[in-house]
């Protein structure tokens, strides 16, 4: 009798594993890949190179404040974008490491813009740091928070950006991302009106390690791929219309633990 | 009194924290389009203008839960209305063969490097969001299934208008859904728009066949 059951619940095993896998077909690839992270190569270069003394001034980041002090990333990035009041300028990791790139390190500006997504000839420095930077949250819950009007601006201003329809093909990003269980093609879309989903996506995005790209991605370059597929030009690296939807996104996953870099197709 | 003891106490420290809250809609949109105006640095302002809207979009980008009123919706079908052009030919149901191939085409009219992709046609981009031949795997399903479209409908000519009413710009006859409009942003020419239909419709599509 025992043994009857123990082999009634093995069958139930089985059906119920492979009814998961049928629903999602890739899930055994992601898990093989979440569980040997190519992201983390990207982590150890970008702990590197903060600690680096570079650029022109031969400095390092180490004196570069990403909203919680000097040189400190424990937990800053659970806390991103947030308001700046050297810049004054609510800024996402990324425009916050620009800033400390042209201002500490002497680089130009446009020299990191035209390097900001690496390829398979050219690693980029910024997906390296941002990488770093993230994975010193890993664990801690994401919180993004209004205090600063720029910081209500910039939310309300990334929640209309959201819904703001244009383009030749009409979209938003609402058009693909407010409702449940939608895939364009065989790709889940997180409907990001849903704070749960949310907070499952900030936990491993961005920054994450694309396979089909081979590197690591930011939300920056999700945002500019997302503008590719609208038909939208190139959307401007830390544009403040690219921080207002990371500010909107990034508070509405507010609570998801974070575990940094993800994997992503 | 008391009220005004306390607007008293508390004005100093509204004023210290700048009173820091959510702006009002005119203010966000302000914002908001400002920093849409300036999102696309260096680019060539024949292709910035596609981040502008028109009158239709504008009406159909409402934020959350805010509905669509009567006469938005009347508006919006109305601007479709007047929108529509049909083939020099007439003939609204083209080539099935030539329509699937669109069908399955997502690519055409994508910028990069501030440069549009250098192609003969812009694809229809049906099977991102569409199930359209039942065999098909990788389709999605942001809109409904279309497998047995014509089928169900037979291929009349009132069916086949329709149809092509709806690629061409769905929103006279749903103001605001999310299918683009297809003729009337002028992304596929009444011509290619006509072979979709013919792949919708045609009894020998694979789009009707079990």
């Amino acid at each position: 009798m025992l043994k009857l059951r123990g082999g009634i619940a093995a069958i139930a095993f089985i059906c119920l594993s492979g009814s998961g896998h049928a629903a999602d077909p890739l899930a055994v690839g992601r898990q093989m890949l979440a569980e040997d992270n190519p992201g983390d190569l990207w982590v150890l270069r970008g702990e590197k190179l903060f600690h680096e003394k570079r650029g022109p001034k031969q400095a390092s980041l180490e004196k570069c404040d990403f909203g919680l002090g000097p040189g400190k990333v424990e937990g800053a990035y659970a806390q991103l974008p947030r308001y700046f009041s050297d810049t004054d300028k609510v800024q996402d990791l990324e425009s916050r490491l620009l800033t400390c790139m042209v201002e500490l390190q002497g680089f130009k500006r446009e020299d990191i813009v035209k390097n900001r997504f690496g390829n398979l000839d050219r690693m980029s420095d910024m997906e390296a740091l941002v990488s770093f930077i993230g994975s010193k949250s890993n664990g801690l819950k994401m919180s993004v928070s209004l205090s600063q009007q720029k910081e209500y601006d910039m939310y309300k201003a990334g929640e209309y950006i959201f819904y703001r329809r244009n383009g030749p093909l009409d979209f938003s990003c609402a058009t693909c991302h407010t409702e449940n269980g939608k895939r364009i093609r065989l790709q889940d879309l997180p409907n990001m009106t849903d704070p749960r989903q949310m907070q499952a996506v900030v936990a491993t995005a961005w920054p994450a390690y694309r396979g089909t790209q081979s590197t690591v991605r930011t939300m920056q370059h999700r945002l500019f791929d997302c503008n590719w597929q609208m038909r939208l030009p190139d959307l401007g690296y830390a544009s403040d219309m690219s921080v207002a939807l990371t500010t909107y996104l990034n508070r509405s996953g507010n609570g998801g633990v974070i575990d940094l870099p993800g994997v992503r197709r | 009194m008391q009220t005004i003891k306390i607007a008293l106490l508390c004005t100093p420290v509204l004023v210290a924290l700048g009173c820091a809250s959510y702006p009002d809609q005119p203010t966000t949109r302000n914002i908001a389009e400002k920093m849409v105006s300036e999102a696309y640095p260096g680019m060539p302002p024949v292709l910035v203008k596609r981040s502008g809207q028109d009158r239709s979009q504008q009406i159909c980008s409402k934020i959350g839960e805010m509905t669509l009123s009567q006469q938005e919706a009347a508006e919006v079908a109305q601007a479709a209305r007047t929108s529509m052009q049909y083939p020099a030919s007439g003939k609204l149901m083209g080539n099935w063969k030539v329509g699937a191939k669109l069908a399955y085409d997502g690519g055409g009219s994508r910028i990069r490097g501030g440069k549009v992709e250098k192609r003969k046609e812009n694809g229809a981009s049906c099977s991102n969001c569409h199930l359209l031949d039942p065999r098909e795997v990788n389709a999605g399903n942001v809109g409904p299934s279309l497998a047995g479209y014509g089928a169900q409908r037979g291929n009349s000519e009132a069916i086949a208008k329709y149809t092509y009413e709806k690629i061409y710009d769905a929103w006279a006859y749903f103001p605001c859904s999310n299918m683009p409009r297809m003729g009337h942003s002028g992304h596929l020419t009444p011509e290619q728009i006509s072979h979709v239909v013919a792949y919708l419709v045609d009894p020998q599509s694979p789009v009707n066949k079990k």
